[in-house]
């Protein structure tokens, strides 16, 4: 069973927005309510519906 | 002997004063005693026990550190919840206990162990209700998971303070020993309960839902979705030329359903002609390993005491259906706590096996049924 030493590294969380119609993908800090799938709005690009593609958590130094 | 010519040469110099003498004579005996009575019997061994139980004594108080932060939290959540006594509900459910199965007669182990965990789930959930039954799933499945957070860390604490105790009466430097190798381990455990218990309660996927993100996003082409057992979704989709279905727990709650019943109900429903069946979970690497590494073999993926994973391949036995699994790599840290950057990725890796295997492995019109194992906080379908 591992035992990493990455308990006091930072997090950031992140959630990851989608288009369902176009390749439109913008990331944004996590906010309460957040949940994969959840729908989230229009595509500025095509007025596709958006939606929560994911949620992740990355360390503060962790290139993008 | 060289002491005592030190000692011999210290009395000898008439030009050192009165109280510099003293002291050297008070270190020296001081010092004489202490290498005599480290060699009358057990003064060693209760001066090692004295340190090395002092080490864990600390260990013990990170860990009911961590039990009185999750308990605050907790009551703090209960109280918003409207419980009318939060304090009475929590020092309930904190002793909780299932007693394992009577397993020197094995026959009909498996179901007994699914009455008596599913019983005390529902137990446990019917507690929750009758405090306030206007609660909405996705608040029972926080103070369901905080609940059982406070009970596991109630449990790490007694258990050592349990064995500290026990070592300290019976003069055991044996049970000593093995205390203090093993007490770090588990306050590593304590604060990744302690960390997952706040996680769980912003709704935010944990590295252990890799499983229902990958069936998420099938499960978001299919329209088609059905319960099939206790908090479990299934929905069907059309795959190049494949029919196939989805298992996942029902999200966003944090649950991790009943995959292996649902497997089981999917499979009866069709009749036992399904080709495949794969499972997808997180697995624990050892170290050394990178997060987020894919590997794939045969078999149930899933950390299951037992009635889940044995449902899947009893119903697999039965039609003599192949068990693929693909598994995700993580520590234990990281399986509890915020999903990591690596995991998310690895998800659409994921998706690529599965789809090759689903090509390699199957023929067009045949019927394949996919697992995503794990817990669904987050993720809904």
């Amino acid at each position: 069973m591992a035992i990493s030493a990455d308990s006091k590294q930072a997090l950031k969380v992140k959630t990851v927005v989608k288009c369902m119609q176009c390749d439109y993908t913008q990331e944004r800090d996590f906010q309460v309510g957040d949940f994969v799938l959840k729908l989230v709005g229009n595509c500025p690009k095509d007025n596709g519906p958006l939606y929560i593609a994911g949620i992740y958590a990355e360390t503060l130094n962790q290139k993008k | 002997m060289s002491l005592i010519i030190v000692l011999a040469q210290a009395s000898s110099q008439g030009s050192q004063n009165g109280a510099a003498l003293a002291f050297s004579y008070i270190f020296y005996i001081f010092f004489i005693a202490l290498l005599a009575l480290s060699f009358f019997p057990g003064v060693q061994q209760k001066t090692q026990i004295m340190f090395l139980s002092r080490d864990v004594e600390q260990k013990l108080q990170m860990i009911e550190n961590y039990l009185k932060d999750s308990k605050s939290i907790t009551e703090k959540l209960l109280k918003e919840k409207g419980f009318p006594d939060p304090k009475a509900f929590l020092d309930r459910v904190m002793d909780r206990f299932v007693i394992d199965p009577v397993s020197i007669e094995p026959t009909d182990i498996i179901n007994r162990m699914r009455l008596l965990m599913r019983s005390n789930e529902d137990t446990v959930r019917e507690m929750i209700m009758s405090a306030n039954p206007n609660l909405d799933p996705m608040t029972r499945s926080q103070i369901e998971i905080s609940a059982e957070v406070v009970n596991a860390l109630n449990l790490i604490f007694k258990v050592i303070r349990h064995y500290l105790i026990m070592a300290k009466k019976l003069n055991s430097i044996m049970i000593i020993y093995q205390l203090q190798m093993v007490a770090p381990i588990y306050v590593k455990y304590a604060e990744a309960y302690s960390k997952a218990q706040k996680v769980f309660l912003q709704g935010i996927p944990i590295g252990d839902g890799l499983g229902p993100l990958v069936a998420s996003k099938f499960l978001m082409k299919s329209s088609q979705k059905f319960t099939v057992s206790k908090d479990t979704i299934a929905g069907t989709l059309e795959f190049e030329g494949r029919k196939l279905v989805v298992v996942k727990a029902e999200g966003p709650m944090a649950t991790v359903g009943t995959p292996g019943e649902g497997v089981q109900n999917v499979i009866e429903r069709e009749g036992g002609k399904v080709s495949r069946i794969i499972t997808v979970d997180a697995a624990l690497k050892l170290e050394g390993e990178e997060t987020g590494t894919i590997a794939e073999g045969m078999g149930v993926a899933m950390g299951d005491p037992g009635p889940e994973k044995i449902a899947i391949e009893r119903v697999a036995v039965k039609y003599g259906i192949p068990i693929d699994a693909v598994i995700v790599k993580m520590s234990m840290e990281e399986a509890i706590t915020e999903m990591r950057k690596e995991v998310y990725q690895a998800a659409d890796k994921v998706i690529d096996y599965v789809k090759r295997i689903i090509l390699e492995r199957t023929k067009p019109g045949s019927t394949v049924v996919l697992v995503g194992v794990g817990n669904t906080a987050g993720i809904a379908q």
